[in-house]
């Protein structure tokens, strides 16, 4: 899985993963999240608009993300969410956790 | 089309992963083009936990072999899958959500919430795990 990260002008870091969040896939979720976080980056949003399944190995690397983005004084928020993804969302009670904005560009409009 | 012919997959972990388990769905659903997109999600959504928590659970010995057969019929997606991992400890009364901030626990209660039957046997040193998604009405 690739995850191509852009910036936005406010200093968001956008990463896009692509394809199946799944145990093969979220380690590496994980990592590249981490990866941001050291190299200084405290507000990141997972753009999801090409994810095309999530199961709950793929929300627990955006829940450990989570935890790490906050502990790091940042956050990490969620954006473009599928039908499916949105659906196990709403199954696991995530949805306040991690609300899924529109675009990416949405996440940090609060601050 | 509603035959009830299964389609199956002989998935050997480690080096065979999930992956394979999305692959047979996709060739499942290509025979069977009837089946609503809500079941499709729902359904591959279930089995996929149901397989990750089978290869999940042979992490820590010697890997594990597991058929998954899905069949379709008029009323029903269905899903067997025969493993020769330890025996399940699992408990299959109604699944808790773990606490919001936790990472793992949530496998359980997501095929719970998308299935209508799951159950869980254990006979002759192997797993059997089947899964029942009623179809939505045509």
């Amino acid at each position: 899985m690739d995850f191509p990260v852009s910036h936005l002008p406010d200093g968001v870091a956008v990463l896009r993963p692509a394809g199946k969040l799944n145990m093969v896939s979220s380690g590496a979720l994980r990592e590249a999240i981490t990866g941001l976080l050291e190299a200084g980056h405290r507000r990141l949003v997972a753009d999801l608009s090409e994810v095309t399944f999530m199961d709950s190995s793929g929300l627990g690397a955006l829940i450990g993300g989570l935890k790490s983005a906050r502990q790091a004084g940042g956050d990490l928020r969620i954006a473009a969410v599928g039908e499916q993804i949105r659906m196990v969302l709403q199954l696991t009670n995530m949805e306040r956790v991690l609300p899924p904005f529109e675009r990416p560009e949405a996440a940090y409009a609060d601050v | 089309m509603c035959d009830a012919e299964p389609q199956s997959l002989a998935l050997s972990s480690p080096p065979d992963d999930v992956d394979s388990v999305h692959e047979l769905l996709e060739a499942v659903w290509r025979k069977h083009d009837d089946v609503r997109d809500l079941d499709r999600m729902a359904f591959e959504t279930a089995l996929v936990e149901l397989a990750s928590n089978v290869i999940r659970h042979a992490d820590a010995g010697s890997g594990v072999r597991c058929s998954v057969t899905v069949a379709v019929t008029e009323s029903r997606v269905e899903a067997t899958l025969v493993d020769t991992g330890e025996a399940g400890d699992i408990v299959l009364t109604a699944a808790q959500l773990p606490d919001d901030l936790a990472e793992s626990g949530r496998g359980l209660p997501i095929i719970q919430a998308l299935v209508d039957e799951l159950t869980y046997t254990r006979d002759g040193g192997l797993n059997r795990w089947c899964i029942a998604r009623d179809r939505e009405r045509c």
